[in-house]
């Protein structure tokens, strides 16, 4: 049985503040498999970074045990560091004064390439990246999302086993932030068994990227599954719009018929002095009632004129479990950090 | 409620070749050496900035010696003179231990901070301690220019006895090289120190460096200093390295350790340590500081990935 990529039992982090201490972890247990793409998702403070830095043998556990590819963060240190990499985002760094060669060169160094391998290693991944035209420019000299790219490349350099990305499109604009995700995707997908640790407190970009999410809440696990399976959590009923272009004896008719949940009108959806077609909410106890649906409407004569199906966002299913949006969730710990 | 995860089963591919995950010894920790003292000498030594370099190596020695020079000249007058060669020497230095003791604990807080590279560098496989090191190193290689200028302005602007021929070389090679090594040593000390202080610390590795350079002899004999200030001085690797330096360069001249009444003397039994004792002290002294600077910084180190110290910036 090889090795988990990451495995983690019991970890609690404690950090000593002011007024009084902050739990930032509290009894984690997680389990990653090799060539899993698995995020952690949650609002600031959830303690996202936290667990990276343990993985990534920054920072210390107060109680627990953390292993990847079988090495324990605490006695193995060095082997832990010559398999995986990291990449933060939402910080400007670099030394300003090196050109990108250069300070990509460096890390080569301290990753134990020989000379010359690692200016090859370097161009390689420079122009992986696109920073090709920025090659020779110093650091201090890149936009903020070229930055990115290189401090990227830097956590490509030795071919890492597993990739830790904590937030790493924080900060970048719409586009920057895209072609960040896509560099992400091509590494992972180049080579089976690439592992990536994201965190995100972006939904959409964890539901993107990954192949599983653990949803953290206040230094807790509150759910795992793959995006699909977690939105399943919170809606187990199918529900569609639908719109008719008219519908003989109203919702009703839907209602009567096996395994249709409930059928109401859309409110405010078209004004209703000028109404030409009739919008509703159908909630079916699955999708395959859905055939039935359908058979019964060509009956009544109505004409289907579009049929989308809702999805739940990872919003939703983070609301169910916590009870608030996210949105509240990051003013709270804003709050309690000002 | 915690939830425990069951791991999707997918095996681990043929291309996880644990071999990875061993060290390279020896060699890892020439290449980590080596890029670290080049890392430390493109950042550390302003060449970009000639002027910058000018004023923090050149004209602050050379305008401190200046200084000390006048003051000798109105106090001692024509007797003042014999005292040149301790003062050239002793200000030059200075540029020296300012750049490794204080330069070494810089090199954290800008890393940290200013670059916010520590962490990376921290969680790459390269000895952490190793890497310090090399900075120290090309901060002191930078120091040295500075020093070499400052006693080369000594000799010909102030007429300062200089004598190529009657320079004892082994003993200056000797005491040099030990004292390079002892400067990295307090350096790392102060490092060790500077990992748990936050970015407003700025101002101590320079003020302890001014501290320990006042009672290492550098600008008056310790024997001016009390008893007490004395032993410490005494304790330090600084004082024989200065007092070496004194020796080697200008033999026979006035000395910065013994002189009546001093601790030394009264310890020893003659005047000034001549330059075995000088060599054994200065062994003696750098050994105990570098114990003790290895020793601070693996506390150091430990409490830092204790209370995550490493990614921290100021007002975090
Ligand atoms: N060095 C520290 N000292 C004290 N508290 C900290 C420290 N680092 C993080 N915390 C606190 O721990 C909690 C988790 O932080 P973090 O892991 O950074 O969360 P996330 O990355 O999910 O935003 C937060 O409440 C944060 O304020
Ligand atoms: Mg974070």
């Amino acid at each position: 049985m090889p090795p988990l990529a990451i495995e983690v039992r019991g970890i609690r982090r404690v950090y000593s503040a002011k007024p009084a201490p902050v739990v930032a972890l509290d009894r984690v247990d997680l389990h990653v498999a090799p060539g899993e793409f698995f995020g952690l998702l949650g609002p600031n403070g959830a303690g996202k970074t936290t667990l990276i830095k343990i993985l990534t043998t920054l920072l210390l556990p107060s109680a627990g045990t953390a292993r990847v590819f079988g090495f324990d963060v605490e006695r193995d240190t060095k082997k832990i560091r010559r398999i995986m990499n990291m990449v933060a985002g939402g910080e400007q760094s670099g030394y300003g004064i090196l050109t990108v060669r250069e300070q990509l060169w460096m890390f080569t160094q301290f990753y134990g390439l020989a000379g010359g391998d690692g200016w090859r290693r370097v161009d390689e991944l420079i122009e992986a990246v696109g920073l090709t035209e920025q090659r020779i420019q110093r650091v201090s000299t890149l936009s903020t999302g070229q930055r990115q790219k290189m401090n990227l490349a830097r956590g490509l350099l030795n071919d890492p086993w597993i990739l830790f990305l904590d937030e790493p499109t924080l900060g970048l604009d719409v586009s920057a932030a895209r072609s960040l995700r896509e560099l992400i995707v091509d590494w992972k997908r180049a080579v089976p068994g690439r592992t990536i640790l994201l965190t995100t407190h972006y939904m959409a970009e964890a539901d993107e990227l990954c192949d599983r999410i653990a949803i953290v809440d206040h230094g807790r696990i509150l759910a795992i599954g793959s995006p699909d399976e977690l939105k399943r959590r919170v809606q187990r009923e199918s529900i569609f719009r639908l719109e008719l272009d008219h519908l003989d004896g109203g919702v009703a008719t839907l209602v009567r018929l096996p395994g249709v949940v409930s059928a109401s009108e859309a409110a405010g959806a078209i004004d209703a002095a000028t109404r030409q077609t009739v919008v509703m909410n159908l909630v079916l106890e699955d999708d395959g009632v859905l055939g039935q649906v359908v058979g019964a409407l060509a009956r009544t004569g109505s004409e289907i004129l579009g049929l989308r199906k809702s999805e739940p966002t990872l919003e939703d299913v983070f609301v169910e479990l916590v009870g608030r949006g996210f949105a509240e969730s990051d003013a709270e710990a804003a709050g309690k950090a000002g | 409620m915690a939830v425990s995860a069951t791991s999707a089963p997918v095996p681990a591919p043929a291309r996880f070749d644990f071999a990875k995950a061993e060290g390279n010894g020896i060699r890892d920790f020439l290449r980590t050496f080596a890029v670290a003292v080049r890392l430390g000498w493109q950042l550390e030594a302003n060449w970009t900035d000639p002027l910058l370099f000018f004023i923090y190596s050149v004209a602050k020695p050379v305008s401190s010696a200046l200084i000390l020079v006048v003051m000798l000249e109105v106090i001692g007058g024509p007797s003042g003179r014999a005292f040149r060669p301790f003062v050239v020497v002793g200000s030059a230095l200075w540029s020296f231990v300012v750049s490794g003791i204080a330069g070494l604990a810089f090199s954290i807080l800008e890393d940290r901070e200013r670059f916010r590279m520590l962490k990376y560098v921290y969680v790459s496989p390269s000895d952490f301690l190793t890497v310090l090191v090399g900075r120290g190193v090309a901060r002191v290689g930078v120091g040295l220019a500075g020093a070499a200028i400052t006693v080369a302005v000594g000799v010909v602007v102030l007429g300062v006895p200089f004598d190529l021929g009657s320079v004892n070389w082994p003993l200056f090679v000797t005491v040099f090289l030990l004292g390079l090594w002892s400067i990295v040593a307090v350096g790392l000390l102060m490092a060790g120190v500077v990992i748990q202080t936050r970015q407003e610390s700025w101002s101590y590795p320079e003020a302890f460096a001014g501290a320990l350079f006042l009672v290492a002899g550098a600008v008056f004999p310790l024997a001016v200093l009390p008893a007490l200030v004395q032993v410490i001085g005494l304790l330090t690797p600084l004082s024989w390295w200065i007092a070496g330096i004194r020796e080697a360069l200008f033999p026979g001249g006035p000395g910065s350790i013994g002189g009546a009444g001093s601790v030394f003397a009264g310890a020893f039994g003659h005047a000034q340590p001549g330059p075995l004792e000088i060599v054994l002290a200065l062994m003696a002294t750098g050994a105990i500081a570098t114990l003790g600077a290895v020793a601070v910084f693996r506390v150091s180190d430990r409490r830092a990935k204790q209370a995550g110290l490493y990614d921290r910036t100021t007002g975090s």
